[in-house]
């Protein structure tokens, strides 16, 4: 079994876990750096709530092993979840009860429970607390939802979609409210979305699941720095057997190429240009073209 | 400080920042010594990732635009070093490349933009 290390909040290493006869993990493998903000991106069915399940302990892999701050989550003890923090993708809160008694209810199962962190968000995001939980909207339930899983101060907090019910503004107050707490030296943030433009602006780094592992695992800006569309064009003769070694996906168009590629260097075109006489032409991808490039190869 | 800021752009945060700020350094609207907003302050502000403007910083830094003076601040350098003419060339290319495709797209004659050109320098610098 790999060592762990300080400073890795998630290490997860070759996790397979398959549900009847279809496989949802297959050899996973995921390092998160304390202190980052991990967005986790794939596509619906890609595995991304069974990944965050068995890194919040909820289900077991069949095969690997997974390390969340140093430890198996399926040995947690009581003090080391109380230092995960973790939204599902579909909360289940009581419904008949009302806001502000259900985290009185909550508090006392955490020593390290701050009370007035709840009481700012519940202002900030305007959530009355005289009212049950099943009168708020989905949205407002989302909010209640995510404010309990900050108030207890986790070093890890686990967000599955925690923005798709909520609308424009309340989203920007959430991502706000997430960066706030990273400025205060706050917890590592590993999000799964689907809204790629919120974590464009608040991830520091991605990864992409696809076909139950991860393709792409790095910082957003060296994504955004290294992965780019070519467009090929002015062949001196048939470019059919052209080919760029390393391609994420080529595609031909009569007499002009357009490829997606990690490029270091425009240097690196040089070799596989070399005879045909081609120019180029280099695309910057934002990170839905990426994701799509990217989960459709 | 206001900076516009695409997160959606295929050009990353930190790329966007710093080309403004830097711009904002040479042409003078941010004069030698003054202060930049702290890490804290701009990161809320702007809405984003810390981490993306303590590193925009480090990279002015780096390129002798600015300076961390312990316990105040990043200010912007007084009497700075001048880039060599290699670093300049290094950091103008891409920029004058993109430009030189785009005229020879449009059809535009060397003179004609060597012509734009000018004027754009008339214009930033009176």
């Amino acid at each position: 079994m790999p060592t762990s290390s300080p400073d890795f909040a998630i290490e997860a290493d070759g996790i397979s876990r398959s549900f009847d006869c279809t496989p949802a993990l297959s050899n996973f493998t995921l390092r998160v750096s304390r202190g980052t903000i991990y967005g986790f991106l794939g596509r619906n069915g890609a595995g991304k709530t069974t990944a965050l399940k068995i890194i919040a302990g909820l289900i077991k892999p069949d095969k690997g092993s997974v390390r969340v701050l140093g430890t198996d989550p399926f040995e947690f003890t009581t003090e080391d979840r109380q230092r995960v923090g973790y939204l599902s993708e579909k909360q289940i809160l009581p419904t008949g009860m009302r806001v502000g008694n259900l985290f009185a209810f909550c508090a006392p199962f955490y020593p390290g429970w701050d009370q007035a962190l709840v009481d700012r968000l519940l202002a900030s995001f305007r959530i009355d607390r005289c009212k049950r939980i099943g009168a708020l909207s989905q949205g407002a339930q989302r909010q209640v939802a995510f404010i309990l899983a900050l108030a207890q101060r986790p070093e890890l907090l686990l967000l599955d979609e925690p923005a798709s019910t909520l609308d424009v503004v309340a989203r920007r107050e959430f991502l706000d409210e997430i960066l706030d707490l990273l400025r205060r030296g706050g917890p590592t943030v590993f999000l799964s979305s689907h809204i790629l433009s919120d974590i464009e602006r608040v991830a520091d780094h991605i990864g992409i699941l696809a076909d139950g592992a991860l393709k792409i695992s790095e910082p957003l800006d060296r994504l955004k720095d290294t992965i780019k569309r070519v467009r090929f064009y002015d062949f001196n003769r048939d470019p059919g057997s052209f080919a760029v070694p390393g391609a994420f996906r080529s595609e031909r168009s009569g007499r002009e190429w357009l490829v997606i590629l990690r490029l270091e260097d425009p240097a690196q075109l040089d070799a596989p240009l070399r005879s045909w006489g081609a120019r180029y032409e280099i695309q910057d991808l934002n990170l839905e073209d990426i994701f799509v490039e990217i989960s459709h190869h | 400080m206001f900076l516009y800021l695409n997160p959606q752009s295929g050009l990353p945060i930190y790329r966007q920042m710093f080309q403004q700020l830097r711009e904002r350094i040479s042409s003078g609207q941010l004069a030698a010594d003054a202060q930049l907003p702290s890490v804290r302050e701009l990161s809320t502000d702007l809405h984003i990732n810390p981490l993306t403007v303590a590193k925009v910083y480090q990279m002015l830094e780096r390129e002798g635009l600015v300076e961390f003076r312990r316990g105040q601040g990043t200010f912007v350098t007084a009497g700075r070093r001048p880039l060599s003419a290699a670093e300049q060339q290094k950091l103008i290319q891409p920029a004058v490349d993109q430009v030189v495709s785009e005229a020879i797209h449009l059809g535009i004659e060397e003179s004609t933009l060597q012509r734009f050109i000018h004027q754009a320098y008339a214009h930033k610098l009176p």
